[in-house]
């Protein structure tokens, strides 16, 4: 028999009604059913994979570069082949098997150098390296970021709080349907005799977009922080 | 990107009518958006419910059968969400406008998904 479920501890909070917009989307796509655009197994998967994708197998990715040679001189020549040592097959990946859906099958992975930094956009819509690096951030898809970072990096990359000096060059590369990119940044110092699970900590998915720098005190899953204004609106 | 695929996108964005739909602009006026609610119950996630199926929807909408391609998809959300669903915040406006799209294209008819809509929401409030 199932134990009966304990309702004397703390629950987080749930949202308790049901929004137009969850209803609109429920019956948009049960017309699509219906009309027979896709079936109701096409949505299961195609979800299922939406669900699972998350930055973690790039940020490995990276940390594994960062300790062993070899692998990262794979990373450089061959981002497809380097990503199934973390668990990504962007070829036979479900749930299509021929291919992740909208992210086609080939991956370059950029190396910053004391010299150069890379950014990276897709200024035509908001294509992005899905299966290893997972959703988009809102930001990536706004016409604001994709028309002003190719035009104005530093300045851009100033708004994200990355100031280069004068002697680094930018690259920003340009993502298209057939090529998908991540950025692969340097390993900061404070990191030496670092596991490859500690430096997967700190590689957060900007750092790999080419917006944010790796820190040795800034992991991914730190909680927010929050910083006191300098000069706060009274009563605030 | 093949030259096409621009054009291609190019010319959706361009041809989206991107006049209002009765049925969706009460959805934006009424509506109550995922960052009110979080605010109202103390959530903090931070997408609904219903945004993964709204990828996997577009997923499959692009991969199932080309029935909307993705990148004309997109074109058409940037200009719909420049000049009709600017105030709304993400990810209510790419559910907007992908109902938007999809009523264009006569994928969808606008009547019908108003009255798919009343039958959905007594269904999901049904006690």
């Amino acid at each position: 028999m199932a134990e009966k479920h304990n309702h004397d501890h703390n629950h987080a909070p749930m949202v308790e009604e049901i929004s137009d917009f969850e209803v609109l989307e429920i019956a948009v796509r049960e017309l699509c059913i219906e009309k027979g655009l896709f079936t109701i197994d096409d949505h299961r998967q195609f979800t299922e994979y939406a669900h699972n994708i998350g930055p973690l197998p790039a940020a490995r990715l990276v940390a594994k570069a960062w300790l062993d040679p070899e692998f990262k001189k794979l990373a450089l020549e061959d981002g497809v082949k380097a990503s199934l040592e973390v668990g990504i097959d962007w070829i036979t990946s479900p749930p299509t098997d021929f291919g992740t859906p909208s992210d086609y099958c080939d991956l370059r992975i950029l190396e910053d150098t004391a010299t150069t930094k890379h950014v990276v956009v897709c200024t035509l819509c908001s294509c992005y390296p899905r299966p290893i690096l997972g959703h988009s951030p809102e930001w990536y898809r706004t016409p604001n970021y994709r028309r002003r970072i190719v035009r104005w990096p530093r300045d851009v990359l100033s708004e994200f709080g990355v100031n280069l000096p004068e002697g680094v060059n930018v690259r920003v590369e340009d993502s298209n349907q057939k090529c998908r990119f991540m950025v692969m940044p340097m390993r900061p110092e404070g990191t030496e005799g670092w596991t490859e699970e500690q430096l997967t900590e700190i590689v957060t998915r900007d750092c790999m977009l080419g917006v944010a720098l790796p820190h040795p005190d800034r992991k991914h899953n730190a909680k927010r922080p929050i910083h006191k204004a300098i000069n706060p609106v009274h009563g605030h | 990107m093949a030259n096409n695929t621009i054009e291609a996108g190019k010319a959706a964005a361009a041809a989206i009518d991107t006049s209002s739909i009765e049925v969706l602009e009460g959805i934006r006026d009424k509506g109550r958006v995922w960052e009110d609610l979080c605010e109202q119950y103390g959530v903090k996630n931070p997408t609904p419910p219903w945004k993964m199926s709204l990828e996997g929807m577009c997923d499959a909408l692009s991969e199932a059968n080309c029935a909307l391609p993705p990148v004309e998809r997109r074109w058409e959300e940037d200009e719909l969400s420049e000049e009709l669903y600017l105030d709304v915040p993400f990810p209510e406006r790419q559910l907007l406008a992908l109902a938007h799209s999809m009523i264009r294209r006569n994928l969808v008819d606008e009547n019908e998904l108003a009255e798919r809509m009343k039958i959905v929401d007594k269904r999901l409030n049904m006690v």
